[in-house]
């Protein structure tokens, strides 16, 4: 072979190998440079890891950092239907686990006789006894995975105001509804890269958010008055055959809720299985006609703008008044009675002259500036807003109903804080329930300060019309079965018929009381509500005991200290120290 | 030629401290994982790495023309390995594959230094039957013979890159042998219709072949070795991750320090990284020729030729497969993959073309007179 040719064939080696060079650098840039931007993004997908990190829920906690509501760590019971088949073991565990959890034999065998899965929840939440129970037996192929379960310690205890929160830990009521968004907390986020088994790389974490654990929610509620109060109420309501009743009891000078309890309730770790009537917070979530506790407005409103003064003189009519030709009627009928008179025999007829006296702009202005018709914003939803018509659709007879409680709607707790804002001066607060939001470390992300929504009174027509109130608990008042022994109160009795289709119904009554305690200088004021009491129908004889017994219990439990002149100690009489037998003390010493 | 040699050998040094920096940084974590040792692979492969320098340099100062007496013997030597090689019980058996032999506490796999013995055998033969070449018996059944053997016998290991790269090295040096060009064509149609049989036969190649023919379709199974190689580059970009950033050696990607090395090289140091070793592999085959060119006779430039291609053609062969442009073979790449055997013969390949370039001369012209005179002599 000539040199020429095998020239010639080292140059077509050459070339042939050039050309394979090139095409792999081709493809080398292609790959490396390429815009193969899906598979770019699937490259980096498959490689990162994200995981979530779970908080538990934050704690809801009465004034005195009692717990209402927890996060319980227990664990699920889990198997594996699969192995357990392959194994054939599946029936006997699966009757064996049965009988521990209390569940239906035939159904657990059938579920774990699943032989295309890999994974059964057998129960959720297990208690801890039964775990350990199930534990020792160490059946292969069950594990238990941690589940954190919403726990209330109280069970139905202010039910109404706490409210639950689903297995998905979404508030679903109540403050865990309100709230959510505190006890939820964060969840953190951490974005790292992991290696082909799956194995997180701890050295290249690209992201971390940290999680923030749920905030406690610190309610301005006192347990022990809650179930007092509920005690009292659970107490009264039998004997008293109503359907439903509430109270809340409310600091006047704060406006924080002390108490607040309806009934019928539900117990919050069952929530489940209540009906939505047991579910509603009538405190707040019930509208209706308030009767004559409602008079106290207008009768207030009336006296402030000096149209009328207490003594003045009203003719009652003798229980039977026509007026535009409607008639109007008083419960017991009564002659002439001054307007204090008016409000402590409760005339229907005295209080719609009383308001026709004060006309229907300053009406309408005085109730809307007491919070009637509008929410008055505490922190629980369900809350109503009462129905207090604008005045353009008030009929000719409209005032004088509206001034005996009729024609309006409100909610329980308008009535006591309006009760509130005149014992208060005159200064009308929000109501609170929830004192501070703080997170576990104590770091405080809301705190709730007394807020004056309005002053509907002045200082003077305040007190003015709370001494007059006091006499309704007195002899010859409607109220005086709300009398608190050494106590002096101010309330007003409240009966209202419920509204059927077609008028009024003449033996389905709300009864109420509302009223502030000590009377000279109020500390809290408390509303009771009977819904259809039976046969004793009005607010003074179903709702006064309560109030009264409430009352007597609550300022025990807060030390208020009964009303009547303070006692001076005269620094004329000498004080005597008790005299201790000297000679005792001084052989005590000697030994 | 000194300069050319001195080319070489920077070249092939640079490609071995790469490698072993690779190896490094490759196998860490699957020696951590498998032997508790992350310096497991790379202390073996420096081992190894001495070894073959060892090699290298004797080879280069070792006088190739002595090399002629050996050709017969090396071959049959070689052949007899294989034939142990593929005996039960004597050959270790690795994946379903019996490609290894144990001597002592070694193991190392004879069809890697069939290719030089090869390339020495069919160097002699032409050597010899220059003026007969061109004839059908001489140029290119009667050299043909003991590689075919050998091809049958790592075939059957099984070993289907090796075979494939050795019947492409009997190839190149039967051509540029003398063979004719028509007897090459038509043995090579002979071959690769032989290879397509055996292929259709043989499941697990079968679907080798069509994974590389539709990698996404099935990069869950079969095509996950490519997939995971073809990420790597993906995920390298132009720069690369940085030297040991990589994560496909974690566990991604099988074998990451063998034969799918270049992929890691591809991540850490992109695309700069893999067109330096491509270049590098250039740089090789460049100067392999250039002294195949230069050699003072024959004997010397078939050897040349031969050992040049046998190191390039299986690092290119062992790229494609990586980046996706050949089926899947089991080919390491030269002087990087892990893999004692494989170093140390392309270190004697490279240590013989170095002591070639020694005796080779810039007289072209010489040559070509030569060759006048043989002409002459003929006549």
């Amino acid at each position: 072979m000539s040199l020429i040719r095998q020239r010639l064939r080292f140059w077509i080696t050459t070339i042939v190998m050039g050309v394979a060079f090139a095409v792999l650098m081709v493809r080398l840039a292609s790959l490396h440079l390429g815009t193969n931007e899906s598979l770019r993004q699937r490259v980096t997908r498959a490689r990162t890891v994200r995981q979530t990190m779970r908080v538990g829920r934050g704690r809801i906690l009465d004034r005195h950092g009692r717990i209402l509501a927890m996060d319980l760590i227990l664990h699920d019971v889990c198997a594996d239907p699969a192995a357990l088949l392959r194994e054939g073991h599946h029936e006997f565990i699966g009757a064996r686990l049965a009988l521990m959890l209390q569940l239906e034999p035939a159904m657990v065998v059938g579920r774990l006789s699943q032989a295309g899965r890999r994974y059964v929840r057998l129960r959720r939440a297990v208690p801890d006894e039964e775990l350990r129970a199930v534990e020792a037996m160490k059946f292969p192929h069950v594990w238990f995975e941690p589940a954190s379960v919403r726990s209330y310690p109280y069970g139905g205890t202010a039910c109404h105001v706490v409210g639950f929160s689903n297995v998905e830990g979404v508030g679903g009521a109540g403050i865990e509804q309100q709230f959510d968004r505190y006890l939820r907390g964060r969840e953190g986020l951490r974005i790292s890269e992991q290696d082909g088994l799956g194995r997180e790389l701890y050295g290249r974490r690209l992201l971390e958010i940290a999680a923030q654990e749920g905030a406690d929610v610190h309610l301005t509620l006192d347990l022990d008055l809650q179930e007092m109060v509920e005690a009292a109420l659970d107490e009264a309501l039998p004997g008293s055959g109503a359907v439903g009743g509430w109270v809340i009891v409310q600091r006047v000078r704060t406006g924080e809720i002390l108490a607040m309890a309806s009934r019928p309730y539900y117990d919050l770790n069952a929530y489940g299985r209540a009906p939505e009537d047991r579910r509603l917070n009538r405190a707040i979530g019930y509208v209706y006609e308030p009767g004559s506790t409602f008079k106290v407005a207008v009768i207030a409103a009336a006296l402030d703008a000096g149209v009328v003064r207490p003594d003045q003189v009203f003719d009652c009519e003798n229980g039977l008044w026509h007026y535009r030709g409607k008639s109007l009627r008083d419960y017991h009928p009564h002659g002439r009675l001054t307007v204090a008179d008016i409000l402590k025999k409760s005339s229907n007829i005295g209080a719609a002259k009383i308001a026709l006296e004060l006309g229907e702009v300053r009406v309408e202005e005085a109730l809307r500036r007491f919070g009637f018709g509008r929410r008055t914003g505490v922190e629980i939803p369900g809350e109503e807003a009462g129905i207090l018509h604008p005045r353009s659709r008030w009929t000719s007879i409209s005032l004088t109903r509206i001034a005996m409680g009729h024609e309006v709607g409100v909610t329980s707790l308008q009535m006591l804080n309006a009760l509130c804002a005149i014992a208060n001066d005159g200064f009308l607060l929000r109501p609170t329930i929830v004192s501070r939001v703080t997170d576990p470390r104590g770091r405080v992300f809301r705190e709730t300060a007394p807020e004056v929504l309005d002053r509907p009174l002045s200082a003077a027509g305040a007190r003015r019309i709370c001494a007059l109130l006091e006499r309704v608990t007195e002899p010859g008042g409607t109220g005086t079965k709300a009398a608190v022994p050494g106590f002096r109160v101010a309330g007003k009795t409240g009966t209202a018929q419920k509204p059927i289709p077609g008028g009024y119904s003449d033996d389905r009554n709300i009864a109420s009381f509302v009223g502030v305690l000590p009377a000279d200088r109020p500390e809290i004021g408390i509303i009771v509500v009977l819904d259809e009491p039976q046969p004793l129908r009005t607010g003074g004889a179903a709702a006064a005991p309560i109030f009264s017994t409430i009352a007597q219990r609550a300022v025990r439990h807060l030390g208020i200290s009964p009303d009547g002149p303070p006692r001076v100690i005269d620094p004329t009489i000498e004080y005597s120290p008790p005299a201790f037998p000297e000679s005792n003390r001084d052989s005590g010493q000697s030994l | 030629m000194w300069r050319t040699a001195s080319i070489l050998i920077g070249a092939v040094l640079m490609l071995l401290t790469l490698g072993i920096v690779m190896l490094a940084s490759t196998s860490e974590a699957l020696a951590q994982a498998r032997y508790n040792n992350p310096n497991y692979f790379v202390i073996r492969q420096g081992i190894w790495l001495v070894v073959a320098l060892v090699g290298a340099l004797v080879a280069a100062k070792v006088d190739y023309h002595h090399y002629r007496w050996a050709a017969i013997p090396l071959q049959l030597f070689f052949l007899a390995l294989l034939v142990l090689v593929v005996v039960p019980g004597v050959g270790v058996m690795v994946n379903g594959s019996r490609r290894w032999l144990r001597a002592g506490g070694l193991t190392f796999q004879p069809s890697e230094f069939t290719k030089p013995a090869t390339v020495l055998w069919l160097a002699w033969w032409f050597d010899r039957y220059r003026r007969r070449a061109s004839t059908l018996a001489y140029g290119l059944i009667l050299p043909g013979i003991p590689p075919a053997l050998m091809m049958g016998l790592v075939f059957i290991e099984p070993d289907f890159g090796a075979t494939l790269l050795l019947a492409i090295i009997v190839g190149c040096v039967l051509f540029i042998g003398g063979a004719r060009f028509g007897h090459l064509i038509i043995a090579a149609a002979l071959g690769l219709s032989a290879f397509a049989f055996a292929v259709l036969h043989d499941p697990v190649r079968m679907m080798r072949v069509l994974s590389f023919l539709d990698v996404e379709k099935y990069a869950q199974k079969e095509g996950f070795h490519l997939m995971q190689g073809l990420t790597s580059f993906v995920a390298g970009g132009a720069w690369g991750a940085g030297l040991g950033n990589g994560l496909q050696k974690r566990f991604y990607l099988p074998e990451a320090h063998t034969d799918f090395i270049f992929a890691i090289i591809g991540e850490e140091l992109g695309l700069v990284g893999t067109l330096g070793v491509l270049a590098l592999f250039g740089t090789v085959f460049v100067c392999g020729l250039r002294i195949a060119f230069g050699a003072p006779d024959f004997f010397g430039r078939v050897i040349a030729y031969g050992l040049t291609m046998a190191i390039t053609v299986q690092a290119l062969i062992n790229i494609g497969v990586v980046t996706g442009c050949l089926p899947t073979k089991g080919l390491a790449l030269p002087f990087i993959s892990y893999g004692g055997s494989n170093l140390l013969v392309n270190g004697l390949m490279v240590g013989i073309l170095v002591n070639i370039a020694r005796h080779g001369a810039n007289d072209v012209e010489d040559e070509d007179l030569r060759d006048v005179k043989d002409r002459l002599r003929t006549l």
